[in-house]
């Protein structure tokens, strides 16, 4: 407790040790992925960041794969780092991100409120359609829905989200309910 | 010294019973043979065989060998090394810059295992640092600082002011009172303008 801290808009994303991205892969360079996270530099991961990886065992990362993990370097002097696991080892939710679904961007400010605790959009949306949700720091959202339609519907709810009140929220999300 | 001729790489230049084998010159079957494109020179001595050698420039470039310590600016970080232009050799500063790597294990004598490049180094910090070898085929020279008196001399704080040490492995910026890891160097006492 005790810290003060001033949130700005923006939608450009540099890299901070600890922050949960969204990356895409790019090249595998010998034991390390290249992994685009929308900063200045492409981020390194290590084919044994994985849960359960070993020399022997390695992961099956394809270039064009969606990673979700966290930073454990990055400043702006060294290139960014990721790890698919947490100190103790675990996966804790982090790793490839399955088939299907829809990856989209939107800007820093939108992902921090939906990852404040009890997100009233999120806790909507869900009323609406089951559907699975990555958030990711650097503004990439990857959502997966039964139906494509279903899919698309949800992406482009949360892209409006950006600039709808809440009143118009709720009106858009009870017509779509009716239909 | 009287410079005799312009000689070109590869000259036979004569045996090494008349002269011995100077800077820019080499042996061979027992002949000394130009290795460099350059002037002629040979150096009589009294009792012993006159020396011939190849010059290139009027001053000769002063080459860091192997155990002396340069000078050197880091230019880039990375988790395994740190990328330096050495820019002085003792205190002698060189017409032309060369690189310098500091592998991570080179750059404390104890628990080498628990080094942060990071925490040791900045990108613009000036160090002291030792020549362990004259490099590989990236002509890269290698360097060490794992010793007291060697590590960095000169950094700047996030703020861009020039920062105080205050023991060997922190030094502090006199504006923000922010504190910074480096592998700071014990610099003699004589050496240190207050």
């Amino acid at each position: 407790g005790g810290a003060y801290w001033v949130d700005s808009q923006q939608k450009r994303y540099v890299p901070v040790k600890g922050d949960h991205v969204i990356g895409i892969v790019t090249a595998k360079a010998g034991d390390v992925f290249r992994l685009d996270v929308g900063g200045s530099e492409p981020a390194s991961l290590s084919y044994l960041a994985f849960e359960g990886a070993t020399k022997r065992n390695r992961p099956n990362v394809q270039v064009g794969d969606l990673i979700y993990g966290q930073f454990v370097v990055a400043n702006k002097d060294m290139e960014p780092e990721m790890v698919c696991i947490d100190s103790s080892g675990k996966s804790s939710g982090m790793g490839i991100i399955g088939q299907d679904g829809f990856l989209f961007k939107v800007s820093l400010g939108l992902i921090r409120k939906l990852l404040a605790p009890k997100c009233e959009i999120i806790q909507e949306l869900s009323q609406l359609y089951p559907f699975e949700l990555v958030l990711g720091m650097n503004g990439r959202i990857w959502v997966k829905a039964k139906t494509v339609q279903q899919t698309l519907i949800i992406v482009n709810i949360l892209e409006a989200c950006e600039y709808m009140t809440a009143e118009q929220r709720k009106q858009a999300l009870a017509k779509l309910s009716g239909n | 010294r009287q410079p005799l001729s312009l000689s070109v790489a590869g000259e036979r230049l004569c045996s090494t019973e008349e002269a011995t084998a100077g800077s820019g010159t080499y042996t061979r079957h027992g002949f000394i043979f130009s290795s460099l494109a350059g002037c002629l020179e040979k150096k009589n001595e009294d009792n012993e065989l006159p020396v011939v050698s190849v010059v290139r420039d009027s001053e000769s470039q002063l080459l860091p060998n192997v155990g002396a310590v340069v000078t050197c600016k880091v230019c880039s970080i990375n988790s395994r090394f740190a990328k330096v232009h050495i820019l002085y050799v003792g205190s002698t500063p060189l017409k032309s810059t060369f690189r310098g790597t500091i592998r991570r294990e080179d750059i404390r004598a104890t628990e080498k295992d628990k080094v942060e490049v990071y925490k040791s180094f900045r990108p613009s910090d000036i160090v002291l640092a030792k020549v362990i070898s004259l490099g590989d085929a990236q002509s890269n020279y290698l360097l060490s600082t794992a010793e007291n008196e060697l590590g960095v001399v000169v950094a700047r704080s996030e703020a861009g002011v020039q920062m105080v040490p205050i023991s060997w492995c922190e030094m502090q910026c006199p504006r923000t009172h922010t504190k910074e890891f480096r592998k700071v160097a014990r610099v003699q006492p004589q050496f240190l303008q207050t």
